[in-house]
């Protein structure tokens, strides 16, 4: 068993932030991430940093890596790469998988800052190859400078989307189709991406990226079972947080994307109040801290913080809030929706198991996605339900007009992610 | 704004980037995939040296034959796996070229063959 005064998950920005400030403030910290490098999204995105302040503002986001590795060495973090935190423990110990093998880590303070993950919904032909997340298209054209296609549509409506169409625009490619709603696709091809429709228009191309936005991956905070409260902005559950950004665990906090912040600047600046409260650092550090951290945030964002910290709730905004393509796909998913043509979709890539499959499921009974996860098997293959449960808890919606406040998560268990056996076996007691 | 240019050989490489640059001289590597001979960039990931040639497919799911190519890039959605130097269920998005490497289009679960070499 190794030991660390502060134990970071994931090294992006809210990360190395939580990183920086807890060993500013005195305490033996350790960074983990799976991948290769820090940086977490910043390594792959182009656009110019704001608001992460002096040396960083400005620069290419992947090209402010390198001064951000720089500050962690400086500041004597003990940084493990290629290390996937995969389970998280009742007596609090922590279970890390490296290509070598793999170890418990036993820490006093734990802050998850493991950022999220694509959204992604169900389309006709969404699992030809050539269709692909907007965080693989930025990998494919910015860290291995490979085009994903020549002709590319982009669909999603929001910043990411606008963010993936500069970015394909910029590396050379043609933009033939941009469409806001996933449930208006179609995508179909012999074996591989060849058409795109949507809006009424045909165009031929050669691959498609899925840029809806991201969604919140607190795995690790899920197998602690820490208490949950419901966001209608992102239409999913978060991690209940005090002012200080701790879980309802003792000792647990959760930083950055993983607990819903909007952005960049947001995730930074919660990284940096949750190491330096991990550190137990003085009341005007973190008084600042806290001041600088309401600026980074929008005030819509700001509105809901206080809500899920103080457990008010939110019924206005979840019966306003009908009009997001997140709605509509489920609505179009149903029985009754569009033309039907949805049924024979894969819901759950992994699995294979259709959207009508899942449909089936719920009419004899499902009311929860473990249930349908039982049922059908949809959620329990090797991508462990990242890309289908929300997709899920839309149908369930729509189907059974059950809230979706109320439909909770799938119940999270190690490991985190597929580990090879040898990080079970090699376990160093 | 600059369009990056491409190279003749029908190559989906980005050579020049008005952001990153050009791309960097790198020792070519060759692998084999599927019988067929293959140049690579050294460093590069399989995956990304497959789509650089127009290659999509990484595997075929079990029972329907339905193709999957690289989704996520990163690690997660497990659509790339391929069978590399004799390995099944090798993530071609995450997993480095390597000279004289050897990289089977995976059908279904795939299946030990022993390592070559
Ligand atoms: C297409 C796109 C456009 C964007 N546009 C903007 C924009 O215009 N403005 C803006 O401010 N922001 C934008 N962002 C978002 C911005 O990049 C994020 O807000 C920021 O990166 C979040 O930081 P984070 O540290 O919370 O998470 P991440 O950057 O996601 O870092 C999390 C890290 O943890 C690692 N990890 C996860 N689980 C584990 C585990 N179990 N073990 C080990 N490691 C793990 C991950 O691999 C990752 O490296 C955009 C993002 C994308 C994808
Ligand atoms: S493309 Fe998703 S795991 Fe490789």
């Amino acid at each position: 068993m190794k030991t660390t005064g502060i134990a970071v998950i994931g090294a992006g920005p809210a990360g190395i932030a939580a990183a920086l400030a807890a060993s500013e403030a005195g305490a033996a910290v350790t960074l983990i991430d799976e991948n290769s490098t820090v940086g977490g999204q910043l390594r792959w995105r182009i656009a110019a940093l704001r608001g992460l302040g002096d040396g960083l503002d400005g620069l290419p986001a992947c090209q402010a890596v390198e001064r951000l590795e720089e500050r962690l060495a400086a500041a004597d973090v003990s940084v493990l790469t290629n290390a996937v935190a995969w389970g998280l423990f009742e007596d609090g110990s922590l279970a890390v998988a490296t290509p070598g093998g793999g170890f418990l880590l036993q820490a006093e303070k734990i802050v998850v800052a493991t950022g999220s993950v694509d959204l992604a919904l169900p389309f006709p032909g969404w699992t030809l190859p050539g269709v692909l997340t907007a965080r693989a298209a930025q990998i494919l054209l910015h860290l291995h400078r490979v085009l994903p296609g020549r002709r590319v549509a982009v669909v999603g409506e929001g910043l990411d989307a606008a963010e993936l169409v500069t970015d394909l625009e910029t590396a050379g490619a043609e933009v033939v189709l941009r469409a806001s709603d996933p449930a208006q696709v179609v995508v179909s091809g012999d074996g591989r991406v060849e058409w795109v429709t949507a809006n009424g228009e045909r165009r031929e191309a050669d691959a498609v990226v899925i840029a809806l936005g991201r969604q919140p991956d607190p795995e690790l905070a899920l197998q602690a079972q820490v208490d949950l409260g419901y966001s209608a902005r992102l239409g999913c559950h978060l991690p209940l947080r005090s002012a200080l950004l701790e879980t309802s665990r003792p000792g647990l906090y959760v930083a950055g994307e993983a607990a819903g912040a909007a952005d960049l600047a947001e995730s930074f600046a919660e990284g940096r109040l949750a190491g330096l409260a991990a550190a137990g650092a003085s009341p005007e550090r973190i008084a600042a801290t806290q001041e600088a951290l309401a600026r980074a945030r929008s005030p819509e964002r700001s509105v809901e913080v206080d809500r899920l910290r103080l457990g008010t709730s939110d019924r206005a905004q979840v019966e306003a809030d009908t009009s997001s393509p997140w709605r509509s796909w489920g609505r179009a998913a149903t029985a009754e929706g569009r033309d039907n043509s949805l049924a024979r979709v894969a819901l759950c890539r992994c699995e294979q198991v259709t959207i009508g499959e899942v449909r089936q499921a719920i009419e004899e009974g499902a009311l929860t996605i473990n249930d349908i996860k039982r049922r059908t098997r949809a959620g329990m293959g090797l991508c462990q339900g990242i890309f289908c449960t929300g997709a899920m808890a839309l149908l369930l919606h729509a189907e059974r007009g059950i809230p979706l406040s109320e439909i909770v998560p799938m119940t999270e268990r190690p490991p985190a992610r597929p580990i090879p056996l040898v990080s079970l076996v090699e376990i160093e007691e | 704004m600059d369009q990056a240019h491409r190279n003749q050989a029908g190559d989906l490489r980005v050579l020049h980037h008005p952001v990153l640059g050009d791309l960097p001289e790198s020792r070519p590597v060759q692998i084999t995939v599927d019988g067929q001979p293959l140049l690579a960039r050294e460093g590069e990931a399989i995956a990304a040296a497959l789509l650089a040639h127009g290659i999509l497919v990484c595997r075929t799911m079990p029972g329907g034959r339905e193709p999957r190519g690289v989704f996520c890039a990163l690690g997660r959605c497990a659509d790339c796996l391929m069978t590399v130097d004799g390995e099944p269920n090798v993530r071609a998005c995450l997993i480095p070229v390597r000279e004289g490497q050897v990289v089977w289009t995976q059908a279904g679960l795939g299946r030990w063959e022993g390592r070559a070499g």
